[in-house]
C-alpha cells in the first residue's frame, strides 16, 4: 500500500515556456488523423477534444504538459486554453495512470445495488484505495459517477467496455483475464474514441497517405504538423 | 397493459443494426418520403405528431424545427444529444447500440427540414460501444448514398460527424454541449430571453437544431405513418410513447417502451415487480423530485407527473425499496451534483458543496435540527439562480425528499443513525 502512487501526491508539472517551439511527438498517423478531424469543423480550434484524445493515446495514456503544449501548437492556440479544456473533462488523465483503469460506478442505482461493495472488494483485492494505482503500474482504481447502464447495475467501465451485473466472483475472474490481456487498456480506449471520429473513407485515406509516406521517406516517422 | 413499441418495434429483429436488414423493415423509406415533401410539410408533420423533447425538458420538437431560419444566409447545424448522463437513464444507449440506423434516418430528416448540411452526434466518451455501432452504421449510410453529397439524387447534401465527449455530465446541457463541440470547456451559456435561442445563434453563432437521441429516433416512424398516427397514441398533450429505463429494486430492470399516460404501477409490473416493499420512485432521472410510495398512483405523462409534484424528465425510472435510507441516498445525490457542477455560477458551485457538507455532518451523527431548514434554504438559494438547470436539478430532489421524508431526517439527527436499520453501509461514502 505504501508504494502505491496517490494521484493527488504526484509532483506538479514543470512550467512550459511557450516561446520555445515544443518538441513534437505525434506519430505520422496521429498527424494524419488530426488533419482529417479538423475538416469536420469550421475552425481547427473545435478539434480540441479529439486532438486531446489523440494526444492521450500518443503520450501513453495520460496528458503531460508536453502533450498539452503539442496540442496547443497543432491547433494554433495557447497552452492555457488547452490546459483549461483538458482539466475540465474527467476522462483526460492529467497524471500518469495504470495500464488499465477500473472505473466503478457508485452513483444512485449502483449505490443501492452493490456498487460500493464492488469498489471495496477491488480495494481489498488490489491493496490500493480508489484513486490510486497499483505499485506494478497495472491497475488504477477509480470511483466514477453514473455510467448510464443502470439496468445492469452494479457496473464498471474498463477501457472501451462496460462490465455489468458485477459480483465479487465476476470481478476476480475479470482481473485475472485483464492481467494477461492487451484489451481494454487506457491507450486502447483513447484509440477507440479517435477511430470513432473518422469515417471509413477517411480511414482509408490515412492508410494510403501513410503507405505513400513510408515509401517516400524509407519508413521514417514524420514529425511535421 | 403491455408495452407499446414504436421505437423498439424492430429492435429484436436479428441484424437490425445493419443497413440491409433495416431497409428490409422499411428503413430509410421515411427519408425518401421526406425528400419528396417540402421542408415545411415535414415540420408540419412533426407538429401534428405533438412530439415533445425526450431529453428531459419536454419542449415541443416542432417549435425548435420551425424556429430555424428558412434562408441559407448562414450555415445551419443539427446537434444530436447523445451525451446520456442523467443518473438512472440508459435508453439512448440501447437505441444507439441496437437501432443505429433509425437515429441516423431521423437526423438526416431533421437536417433536410432545417436546411442543415452538417450534423454532429455528441456521444459521451464512456459510450464507446454505442459509438462504434454508430460509426459502422454511418459508414454504411454513406456507402449507400443516404449521407454525403446529393442524397439519393435529391440535390440535398448532409454530412454527419461523431463528436466524442470526455467525461462531463454538464455537457448534456444543450449550451454546454455547444461549447464542448466548439472545443471549449463544457460550460453553459446565458439563456433565452437574455440571449438568443440556439435555433438562431447556436454552434458558431449559427442556427442549430438540438434534439435528444430518443426524440430524433421518433422521427422516421412519424414521417412514415403520419403525425396524426403518432398523436393518436398517448394523452392529448403527451402524445406517443416513451421509453422508461427502469432500474434499482425491481426484478427485471431494463428499458420499457410504453404509451404515454400508462399508470406508474403497470410499468412496475412490466419490470417484474418491486423487490421487497416499495418505498419511493424517482420517475425521470436523478434531477426530478422523488415520489413516495403512497403517491405512486399516477399516470406516466408530462402533465400527470407534474400534477403529482415531480417530472417525466429523461425517463430514468429508479425504484427504491424500504432498505434504502433516504438521507444517505440524498447525500449521494448531492455529492453527484457537487462533483458535476461546472463551476460557472456561484450559487450552484458553492451551494452543492455546502449541501454535501451538511449531509456529511448529519451522517457523522453531528446533525442539528435546524440543518433541515438550512438545506431547504440552500435549495432556495440555488434554484433558478444558475445559467443552466443543473443548479435547479441539484435543489429539487433534496427539497422533495425533505418534504416527503422529513421524519427520516429528524430521526437521523436525533439518534445519530439511520431510521432504516436494514440499510447496509453501502450508500455512505462517495466523494
Amino acid at each position: 500500500m505504501s508504494e502505491a502512487i496517490r494521484l493527488s501526491e504526484y509532483p506538479r508539472a514543470k512550467r512550459i515556456d511557450e516561446r520555445q517551439p515544443p518538441e513534437l511527438r505525434f506519430s505520422e498517423r496521429a498527424v494524419q488523423e488530426l488533419e482529417r478531424i479538423k475538416r469536420h469543423y469550421p475552425n481547427k480550434r473545435a478539434a480540441m477534444l479529439p486532438a486531446l484524445w489523440i494526444a492521450q493515446r500518443e503520450y501513453g495514456g495520460h496528458l503531460p504538459p508536453e502533450a498539452l503544449m503539442e496540442v496547443a501548437y497543432r491547433l494554433g492556440t495557447s497552452y492555457a486554453v488547452v490546459e483549461g479544456v483538458a482539466t475540465f473533462y474527467t476522462m483526460y488523465n492529467k497524471r500518469p495512470v495504470g495500464r488499465v483503469m477500473l472505473e466503478v460506478c457508485t452513483n444512485l442505482t449502483c449505490s443501492i445495488c452493490g456498487g460500493y461493495e464492488i469498489l471495496r472488494h477491488l480495494e481489498e483485492k488490489l491493496g490500493i484505495r480508489a484513486g490510486e494505482t497499483t505499485p506494478d503500474g497495472q491497475f488504477t482504481l477509480v470511483e466514477v459517477e453514473c455510467l448510464n447502464d443502470c439496468g445492469n447495475a452494479p457496473v464498471m467501465q474498463v477501457g472501451n467496455r462496460y462490465f455489468g451485473r458485477l459480483t465479487p466472483e465476476k470481478v476476480d475472474a475479470l482481473l485475472e483475464e485483464l492481467k494477461n490481456s492487451e484489451e481494454h487498456t487506457v491507450v486502447q480506449l483513447a484509440d477507440t474514441i479517435v477511430q470513432c471520429h473518422l469515417s471509413e473513407s477517411e480511414r482509408q485515406d490515412i492508410e494510403r497517405a501513410l503507405a505513400k509516406a513510408q515509401a517516400g521517406s524509407g519508413g521514417q516517422d514524420g514529425q511535421n504538423g | 397493459m403491455a408495452e407499446l413499441k414504436v421505437l423498439f418495434k424492430d429492435i429484436d429483429v436479428p441484424g437490425i443494426q445493419t443497413l440491409e436488414v433495416y431497409e428490409q423493415h422499411g428503413g430509410y423509406s421515411a427519408l425518401r418520403k421526406a425528400l419528396g415533401m417540402t421542408r415545411q410539410q415535414v415540420i408540419d408533420e412533426v407538429k401534428a405528431s405533438g412530439l415533445r423533447g425526450r431529453g428531459g425538458a419536454g419542449f415541443p420538437a416542432w417549435i425548435k424545427w420551425n424556429g430555424i431560419p428558412k434562408d441559407e444566409s448562414q450555415p445551419h447545424y443539427v446537434q444530436c444529444n447523445a451525451d446520456e448522463g442523467e443518473p438512472g437513464t440508459f435508453k439512448d444507449r440501447e437505441l444507439m447500440l441496437r437501432h443505429p440506423h433509425q437515429l441516423i434516418e431521423g437526423i438526416i430528416i431533421a437536417g433536410y427540414a432545417t436546411l442543415s448540411k452538417v450534423g454532429y452526434i455528441y456521444i459521451r466518451g464512456e459510450y464507446t460501444e454505442p459509438a462504434r455501432v454508430m460509426r459502422r452504421a454511418i459508414d454504411e449510410a454513406y456507402r449507400a448514398g443516404y449521407l454525403g453529397k446529393n442524397i439519393l439524387g435529391s440535390g440535398v447534401d448532409f454530412d454527419l460527424y461523431i463528436h466524442m465527449g470526455a467525461g462531463s455530465y454538464e455537457c448534456g446541457e444543450e449550451s454546454a454541449m455547444m461549447s464542448s463541440i466548439m472545443g471549449e470547456r463544457g460550460q453553459p451559456r446565458l439563456k433565452f430571453p437574455h440571449a438568443p435561442l440556439p435555433t438562431i445563434a447556436g454552434l458558431w453563432n449559427c442556427p442549430t437544431l438540438i434534439n435528444n437521441v430518443e426524440t430524433l429516433s421518433c422521427v422516421p416512424a412519424i414521417i412514415r405513418n403520419g403525425g396524426a398516427w403518432y398523436a393518436s397514441m398517448g394523452t392529448e398533450k403527451s402524445t406517443g410513447t416513451k421509453i422508461f429505463s427502469v432500474s434499482g429494486h425491481v426484478n427485471k430492470p431494463g428499458n420499457y417502451e410504453v404509451e404515454m399516460g400508462t399508470p406508474l404501477m403497470e410499468l412496475l409490473e412490466l419490470a417484474g415487480g418491486v423487490k421487497g416493499k416499495l418505498k419511493a420512485v424517482i420517475p425521470g432521472g436523478s434531477s426530478v423530485p422523488i415520489l413516495p410510495a403512497d403517491k405512486c398512483d399516477v399516470n406516466l405523462d408530462y402533465e400527470s407527473l407534474q400534477a403529482a409534484g415531480t417530472m417525466l424528465g429523461s425517463g430514468g425510472f429508479m425504484v427504491l425499496n424500504d432498505t434504502v435510507c433516504i438521507v444517505k441516498f440524498m447525500r449521494r445525490t448531492a455529492a453527484f451534483y457537487a462533483h458535476e457542477s461546472c463551476g460557472k455560477c456561484t450559487p450552484c458551485r458553492e451551494g452543492t458543496r455546502w449541501m454535501v457538507k451538511i449531509f456529511d455532518r448529519i451522517l457523522a451523527g453531528g446533525g442539528r435540527m435546524e440543518d433541515i431548514d438550512l438545506l431547504l434554504d440552500i435549495c432556495d438559494q440555488i434554484d433558478g439562480r444558475s445559467y443552466c438547470a443543473l443548479g435547479d436539478a441539484a435543489a429539487w430532489p433534496i427539497r422533495a425528499s425533505i418534504k416527503h421524508f422529513r421524519h427520516e431526517y429528524e430521526y437521523f439527527i436525533k439518534h445519530g443513525h439511520s431510521m432504516v436499520e436494514a440499510q447496509a453501509e453501502h450508500s455512505v461514502g462517495g466523494r
